[in-house]
């Protein structure tokens, strides 16, 4: 009986850790997540839906495996163009995963792979920009050009 | 066209072909020597007919292992028999006998209801209908027959039409339009032959529809398919990141940049330019876009509205951008006073696939592209950007002319196949066929697509006062990175002597290369003529 009393005791000393109390050591371990992983944390509360919709963390999963840092201009331009969320949605996922054929989380993006995803993305941009006066035939707001990028890898 | 080139004979009234006139009941020596016996009047349909097997044993693998264990094989040595035992065995389970003296025409699958007298006409064609439907598996043999068929009669067809024998080839495109309905037309040699043979059916029998540009459609229709194209394909997209890259190269340095755009269109090669000159170290120059485009009817100024896109995406990231558009329904029309170049910036010039409309047939003097290129060398443009296609459509003789296009475009469709998006690959299919139609049916001044190869372009542009620049190892690694994100694993980049092609299976399709301002020998400075109306 005074076993379990002191074990209980311990217990109450030992004060009960909440991840959302720490919101600077979530972020931390949110920035270690690949893409999905990111989604998925999206769902769980709206705290953490709040937290990923925070650009940085995007931008952090875009470069992390750059050989060298990306000038600070980039920022900015991806910024105007929509976003380093939409950046890794609709480029740097499709062009990370059709560029390396093996694992993809210990590859080395090159600044050639980076240049690129930037010019696909302000293509993007820019077609977007487009079909809001319908001009390109279709109403559709996702970005036609850049589609080849969603289809399935004929390997 | 390989093993069945000596069978297809030059007969080209009839259809069908006569057997070799080596004695016919003559067994093969060749084979002879590794232990079987074939006629070599046999030796065609011995050779189809294993290959139907093999369709066959692909095809229905379970069929195969019972098949091993219960044929009895009579006499391998005997391939014709021995072959034909076997597919009887797979395809009727009540062993039907094939019947072994077919013609040559293509192979036809025995079913109950045909005898073999019908088979003796040249003509006679197994009704689909009859077939079994379990035998359609075994029917590519007699289809790529019909492919090749089609191929020859095309020929023969362009042939009697450069030698005037119109009534002839009228007959032939009857004929060929009646074989296309039992060839597969959704891919392949079927689809390409029905574009081709619709182009000669236009020629032929109505030659004063096409003595003008106008039936091909407005120009907001042909922007709808160049986009299409756009999509559908690496081809434009290559073209655009090439000569981006070269110009990007070229404006290094420069604080004031100006770029003249041949065929502004939709304007999609200039963002990636515009993200690239934002991001360079050292901050982006002033950039100046001239965009040269057809005059857009009622009113609507399609130029002035891509401007204004452009603009709006230059602004978002900061790059100071002046546009300003030139609407002229031919190049030639274009006159450099238009520009506004100024002396104190650097000129690119873009021309994407424009320049071979400047060539006139080859014994025309004072051709408009020697204008051209004469007004654009007094510019002294930093560079000049040159995408053409890598083809000779602009052969003197119909022929010549005519095999060429059907060689380049059948591959340009190979290349299409892989593209799963649609609307665009049926529209971008579309765009294509409205390059055939020009380069096949019309003649003089509404002939516009004369394609001329990279070696020609390059003798041109050195006579008319340029030197090549190379293209570089970025642009090599651009273009290669750009194509492992299309899904199809048929296309190659290739490097030709400093510039780039872009092809299918090692036939290069397309060519990007740079050019500048070669300095004269009689003045040394490179001090160029500007009397050309220049504001100054």
């Amino acid at each position: 009986m005074p076993q379990q009393n002191r074990a209980e005791d311990q217990k109450e000393k030992r004060p009960r850790f909440c991840i959302n109390d720490h919101i600077d050591i979530l972020i931390e371990i949110l920035k270690r997540l690949d893409g999905p992983s990111l989604g998925a944390a999206a769902c769980v509360c709206r705290l953490w839906c709040a937290i990923t919709r925070n650009d940085s963390l995007w931008e952090h999963l875009c470069f992390r495996h750059v050989s060298s840092p990306p000038p600070s201009s980039v920022r900015p331009v991806v910024v105007a163009l929509g976003g380093y969320k939409r950046l890794y949605m609709v480029c740097v996922r499709q062009v990370l995963s059709r560029l390396g054929h093996s694992d993809l989380v210990r590859r080395v993006w090159t600044g050639d792979e980076v240049q690129l995803s930037l010019s696909l993305f302000c293509v993007d941009y820019y077609e977007r920009l487009g079909s809001g006066s319908g001009r390109l035939g279709g109403g559709d707001a996702s970005a036609s050009s850049l589609m080849f990028l969603c289809k399935p890898v004929n390997v | 066209m390989g093993p069945y080139d000596s069978a297809i004979s030059a007969g080209s009234s009839s259809g069908s072909s006569s057997s070799s006139t080596s004695k016919p009941h003559e067994i093969d020596g060749l084979l002879a020597g590794a232990g079987y016996k074939v006629r070599s009047s046999d030796l065609r349909q011995v050779a189809q007919r294993l290959e139907r097997l093999e369709t066959v044993m692909v095809n229905s693998p379970s069929d195969v292992s019972q098949l091993a264990s219960d044929t009895v094989h009579y006499n391998p040595s005997d391939m014709a028999s021995w072959v034909d035992s076997l597919l009887s065995e797979l395809n009727n389970p009540h062993a039907l006998p094939l019947p072994s003296d077919l013609p040559d025409f293509p192979d036809l699958i025995a079913s109950p209801v045909l005898n073999q007298t019908t088979m003796q006409n040249d003509d006679a064609w197994a009704d689909p209908n009859i077939i079994p439907p379990h035998q359609l598996k075994v029917v590519t043999a007699m289809e790529e027959d019909s492919g090749i068929k089609l191929v020859h009669m095309l020929l023969t067809c362009a042939e009697s039409i450069q030698r005037g024998e119109l009534a002839l080839a009228g007959s032939l495109i009857e004929n060929m339009q009646a074989l296309l309905t039992r060839v597969n037309t959704v891919c392949g040699i079927g689809k390409v032959a029905g574009y081709f043979i619709d182009a000669l059916n236009r020629r032929v029998f109505a030659p004063r529809g096409f003595a003008n540009n106008s039936t091909y459609g407005s120009a907001y229709e042909n922007e709808v398919l160049y986009h299409h194209f756009y999509e559908a394909s690496p081809y434009l997209k290559f073209a655009h990141f090439t000569a981006n890259q070269a110009i990007l190269e070229a404006f290094d340095g420069h604080d004031c940049v100006h770029v003249i755009d041949f065929n502004l269109m939709h304007g999609l090669q200039w963002p990636p330019l515009i993200q690239a000159l934002a991001l360079r170290p050292g901050g982006p120059p002033l950039l100046r876009l001239t965009g040269i485009g057809p005059p857009s009817p009622d009113g609507h100024d399609s130029l002035r509205e891509i401007g204004l896109r452009l603009a709006e995406l230059a602004q978002s990231v900061n790059v100071r951008f002046a546009f300003r558009g030139v609407a002229a329904s031919r190049l030639e029309d274009v006159k450099p006073w238009m520009l506004e170049v100024s002396p104190k910036e650097a000129v690119a010039v873009n021309s994407i696939m424009q320049l071979h409309r400047l060539l006139g047939a080859n014994n025309t003097r004072n051709l408009p592209i020697e204008m051209v290129l004469g007004w654009i060398r007094n510019l002294n443009p930093k560079i000049m950007t040159v995408v053409e296609q890598e083809a000779d459509h602009n052969q003197v003789g119909f022929l010549d002319r005519f095999t060429e296009a059907l060689y380049y475009y059948s591959t340009m469709f190979d290349s299409l196949e892989a593209c799963a998006l649609q609307p665009s690959k049926a529209l971008a299919e579309i765009y294509i066929q409205r390059e055939i139609c020009n380069v096949v049916c019309c003649e003089g001044s509404a002939r516009v697509e004369r394609h001329e190869p990279l070696a020609k372009w390059r003798s041109r542009l050195v006579q008319a006062g340029f030197r090549p620049l190379h293209l570089g190892s970025n642009a090599f690694k651009q273009a290669s990175m750009l194509l492992t994100l299309f899904s199809s694993e048929g296309y190659c980049v290739e490097e030709n002597e400093g510039c780039l092609t872009l092809g299918w299976h090692s036939r290069p399709l397309i060519a990007a290369s740079a050019w500048q301002a070669a300095a004269d020998v009689s003045n040394p400075l490179g001090i160029v003529n500007h009397n050309n109306g220049q504001v100054l």
